[in-house]
């Protein structure tokens, strides 16, 4: 094996996403604009309602998770929506690309693009609301990153299995899944608080342990973030294995050519 | 070994309630260093066998090797070896030409100086120096087609499909496009299998023929041998004043056709025999205007097929 032919089949998905983002306007409003009006409703909404610094704190985590969630899983989604949207898949897939290749390349982007996200945060969370989101320490913020990176990860490879199972049509689901994550994994209120049918799904989800943990490093409550990361590489591992029979599978039923046509 | 070797290789497309079979038991063997032609109306599986060939798609029965490989079980491999080449071609809207290939030629695992080389073989090969800047979604049809074309000979393939490598091109373009095709293949001594709908380009590119109808292969050979059996007979047309007695032009052995039309008459006859001469006899009461004689191309070959 050619390792440094190997490294640059990772890097062409980075390639691919680094160029389609930097000549894209709107990547301006994916990266800042939309994380900013979402951390800022959020904090304005805690001051209406008067809540102590600690709810301040649990539900801005909240916040800047979900914008980091979203733009890492698109960013993993992008591996097969930008080829989708091109009509260029078959050149992908003739390729000597394995499905790792895609997920890891896509994911190496999405976790800058994602970090980006945490460091433009930081400041107004500092100046408007006075929360330091540093204050937990590196080691905090690097181990919370790495959870919603990975999750985020398990969500990008859900939307393009189910583009590969499904067709174009299951393109909705780049949106809506994280919209899902952020009801059942507790980003805006404890997971106790949910019905317990939905409890049991919480704990599933490694995205409930890291929101946790981070709070923890805020005085909020405790956590358990080892099932957290089990969690992650569980789902990431099961992903890419489930990603692998969807590609196999795409081309036994035809469905990779009619993504190309 | 052969570079594809295929036995009754058939494919279906299911939807929920039905399915469609859309390759039917194909066998055929093509050798390395030959061009290879498919040809076929619409809906023939053209695209289907391509995309199965070149392990876009896996086929539901039968054996593929692909350069001697299992096509089922060492589809990776085999990914090394080929590339291809559509009709309609389309790359991300918002990469450059020069941008594209890289990205295509990292998919094939190049670095460094060779990955640099292989771009600018590529550019140079296809002629597109001058537009290596431009944005894919900014480039005209034949460009397209040339950057296409220039992304398959990346990973200098052992085998290159090419799937309707004219196809929306005008003339002068869909000219460029054969020569640079030669031009690569003599140069890079590869084996091309292509399909396509026009039949010159077939006659002037491909060694050997298959003919597809409806999934099924109805007709291998070389263009020569195709219109041989399929006993096409040549074609004179005769501008006349006066009378032809048109049942005697019939009885003529050798004579397969009169067809009656304005000014003359077309006479498809199969020039084994003195048939031309017995031809002209017959129109000894009438005073011949012009005549001409046009040898059965693969165009009549296709028309028979899909007839």
């Amino acid at each position: 094996m050619n390792w440094r032919g190997e490294f640059n089949k990772f890097f062409s998905a980075t390639y691919k996403n680094w160029i389609i983002s930097k000549r894209n306007v709107f990547t301006v409003f994916e990266l800042v604009f939309w994380p900013f009006i979402g951390l800022l409703s959020i904090g304005l909404l805690t001051r209406f309602l008067e809540v102590g610094e600690d709810m301040v704190a649990f539900v801005l985590v909240g916040a800047i998770a979900l914008s980091i969630l979203q733009i890492t899983q698109i960013d993993v989604a992008y591996i097969l929506l930008f080829d989708l949207w091109s009509k260029s898949i078959k050149h992908t897939f003739v390729a000597p690309i394995r499905s790792y290749h895609l997920v890891v390349g896509s994911l190496l982007f999405g976790m800058i693009r994602g970090t980006a996200v945490f460091f433009i945060l930081v400041i107004p969370s500092a100046h408007i609301f006075g929360f330091d989101f540093l204050a937990g320490g590196l080691i905090t913020v690097v181990v919370f990153l790495v959870g919603i990176f990975m999750t985020a990860a398990s969500i990008g490879m859900v939307v393009c299995i189910s583009i590969l199972l499904f067709g174009q049509r299951a393109d909705v689901a780049a949106w809506t899944l994280s919209g899902i994550m952020m009801l059942v994994s507790g980003i805006y209120y404890p997971v106790e608080i949910l019905p317990w049918p939905l409890q049991i799904l919480a704990r599933s989800m490694p995205l409930t342990y890291f929101l946790e943990y981070y709070r923890s490093a805020f005085g909020y409550g405790s956590h358990d973030v080892l099932t957290g990361i089990g969690l992650a590489a569980f789902y990431f591992v099961l992903g890419l294995l489930i990603l692998n029979m969807a590609i196999r599978r795409a081309r036994t039923t035809g469905m990779m050519l009619r993504l190309s046509e | 070994m052969p570079a594809v070797f295929a036995r009754d290789v058939c494919k279906s497309f299911r939807t929920l309630f039905k399915s469609k079979e859309v390759l039917h038991e194909v066998s055929l063997s093509i050798e390395r260093g030959e061009v290879f032609g498919i040809l076929g109306p619409n809906g023939a599986g053209k695209t289907t066998i391509m995309s199965i060939f070149s392990t876009l798609i896996r086929p539901d029965c039968g054996t593929l090797e692909i350069l001697g490989r299992d096509a089922l079980k060492e589809a990776h491999a085999i990914r090394e070896r080929i590339n291809i080449s559509s009709g309609n071609p389309n790359f991300p809207w918002s990469l450059t030409v020069q941008e594209n290939l890289k990205h295509s030629a990292m998919l094939y695992g190049l670095y460094g100086e060779n990955l640099k080389r292989s771009v600018e073989g590529s550019i140079e090969a296809f002629e597109l120096e001058l537009h290596r800047d431009s944005r894919f979604e900014t480039l005209s049809t034949g460009l397209k087609q040339r950057v296409s074309l220039a992304k398959s000979i990346l990973n200098r393939p052992q085998i290159l499909f090419l799937d309707e490598p004219t196809s929306g091109l005008d003339p002068e373009m869909a000219m460029k496009t054969r020569s640079l095709v030669k031009k690569i293949y003599e140069e890079q001594d590869i084996t091309v299998v292509l399909t396509t709908h026009y039949m010159p380009e077939a006659e002037e590119l491909c060694d050997r023929i298959a003919f597809l109808r409806e999934g099924k292969m109805v007709a291998l050979g070389t263009p020569g041998e195709l219109k041989s059996q399929l006993k096409l007979g040549e074609k004179m047309r005769i501008d006349y004043r006066g009378e032809v007695e048109i049942e005697r032009l019939r009885r003529i052995p050798g004579v397969m056709e009169v067809k009656i039309s304005p000014g003359g008459l077309e006479v498809i006859f199969d020039n084994s025999g003195n048939v031309v001469n017995k031809i002209i006899k017959a129109f000894e009461k009438a005073e011949i205007v012009d005549i001409s004689i046009d040898q059965p191309d693969l165009e009549d070959v296709f028309l028979e097929l899909v007839r």
